[in-house]
């Protein structure tokens, strides 16, 4: 309360360092998520893209959460900590944030289930392109890996009503910090 | 608004947020081309980066993946009586036949030995091995890769084969001074030089970003069939040779595929074999008798 008195300034740099901390921790969770070794049955053999699920999210609810240079960031460090080329889901993650944005007042007033659709579509788009991108990169298109991103985009389908519950906690929080 | 101001140049007219919304990202993309270009080239630093991230990555998953590893042996643990039951008597029987096995094996040991002795045969490279549990693996749809928290502090070093208790499954292709990455055999860069165990055929194993792995480069009418082994040649000096890798399962038009004896996607714990390069090969000394003797570690 003093800081809202006396040094409403300081009370805002703090809330900004705060929300940042908030959504670099969010962002951590989900990466060390994306690389964990889940040895249960055949969990982990293929996975969901829990990031790119953050990242749609946000750019439709939320788009001051992550501005595109933190997608791009979070891209990066995903490439060098899972060995994939550098700059793949820096890229992938960009798009995937840009091409949301653009549709960004449609999406708003819609029910879960347009929204839902509407990832199913963007996580098949940066399938897509990360399996052109890779195969450019090695260059060797074998098929065998869409069936792969494939099984990913449905998991990451199936997936996601779950981390919208968290995602969806998180935004409230921040709004009310606002 | 603008219009009745000519003076304004076009980048002031635009507002600021059409900026930052439409240019930045371009601007993003751009760059990330560039990184994979230059990635692709070896013109930018990518393992040191890689490895600068993974030394210090490496600890915090291996901490935070702690209590999950504790549930999922646990979750593997869980056993009816009457599977224990089952898994006592197969154990027994095939301990059993291990004791023939090694009975068998000590004495080719002694044998083998003899031979060597007597024709004064330099001996392979020693091999030391460094278990360790796997800490990361992405388990993405392209790249086939899992990150080991043992590194160059523990004599682990770039090119050395990885196992698991059946048979390879990978090579270090990265190593840090923590931390290590293992491109496992099922990646599309992973090519493995090869012989069939009993006709000595050469071949290339190849990954195929799936279960089976494919022979590749084998010599026209190799005469391959169902149920031969597979092992690494040694060929390259990259890999030891002779380590175990999988059996042939499909004979067909479509090629000849090898399933890995290790089950690469269930992989925890693994085993790093460094065998340490033999001076007298690049020296060209005659090896004695003394020099067979193991090298010790620094």
């Amino acid at each position: 309360m003093a800081f809202r008195s006396n040094d409403g300034w300081q009370e805002s740099a703090f809330g900004a360092l705060g929300r940042a901390f908030a959504t670099f921790l969010v962002i951590f969770l989900l990466l060390v998520l994306s690389i964990f070794p889940f040895k249960i049955g055949h969990v982990g053999e293929i996975r969901p893209s829990f990031i790119l699920m953050a990242i749609y999210y946000w750019a439709i609810m939320r788009p001051s959460t992550l501005p595109p240079l933190g997608a791009f960031s979070v891209g990066i460090a995903f490439d060098l900590m899972a060995g994939f080329p550098l700059g793949l889901n820096a890229m992938t993650l960009v798009v995937a944030q840009w091409v949301t944005r653009t549709q960004r007042k449609f999406l708003l007033g819609q029910p879960f289930a347009v929204i839902w659709m509407g990832l199913m579509l963007v996580a098949l788009g940066s399938g897509l392109l990360q399996w052109a991108l890779y195969s450019l990169f090695i260059w060797d298109f074998e098929l065998s890996s869409i069936r792969a991103m494939l099984m990913s985009v449905v998991m990451t389908a199936a997936i996601f009503p779950l981390i919208v519950l968290p995602l969806s906690a998180f935004n409230k929080s921040m709004a009310e910090r606002d | 608004m603008s219009s009745r101001r000519p003076h304004k140049t076009v980048l002031q007219t635009i507002p600021m947020r059409t900026i930052t919304t439409r240019v930045t990202p371009a601007v993003l993309v751009l760059l990330a081309v560039t990184l994979m270009v230059f990635h692709r080239a070896d013109m930018l630093p990518v393992e040191t980066m890689r490895l600068a991230m993974t030394d210090k990555m490496a600890p915090v998953m291996a901490a935070v993946s702690r209590p999950f590893v504790a549930l999922t042996d646990s979750f593997d643990g869980v056993a009816t009586l009457r599977q224990l039951r089952a898994e006592n008597i197969r154990l027994r029987e095939e301990n059993a036949k291990l004791q023939q096995w090694y009975e068998s094996a000590l004495k080719f040991q002694a044998e083998n030995q003899s031979f060597r002795d007597l024709l004064n045969v330099k001996a392979d490279a020693s091999l030391h091995y460094v278990t360790t549990r796997v800490v990361s693996d992405p388990g993405g749809s392209f790249v086939k890769s899992v990150l080991l928290p043992v590194g160059l502090e523990d004599g682990v070093a770039k090119g050395n084969a990885v196992m698991s208790g059946h048979g390879l499954i990978g090579r270090v292709t990265e190593a840090g001074t923590r931390s290590s990455r293992v491109l496992l055999v099922s990646d599309l860069n992973s090519h493995i030089p090869v012989i069939v165990q009993n006709t000595r055929t050469k071949a290339i194993l190849a990954g195929k970003n799936m279960d089976l792995l494919k022979l590749e480069r084998l010599p026209i009418d190799s005469g391959l069939s169902v149920g031969q082994r597979i092992v690494t040649s040694g060929d390259g000096g990259q890999l030891p040779p002779d380590i175990p890798l999988g059996t042939i399962v499909e004979v067909s038009k479509d090629g000849i595929f090898v399933k890995p004896l290790a089950d690469i996607s269930k992989v925890t714990y693994v085993q790093v074999i460094n065998a340490d390069a033999d001076q007298s090969l690049s020296t060209g000394e005659i090896s004695s008798p003394q020099s067979n003797m193991p090298p010790k570690r620094k």
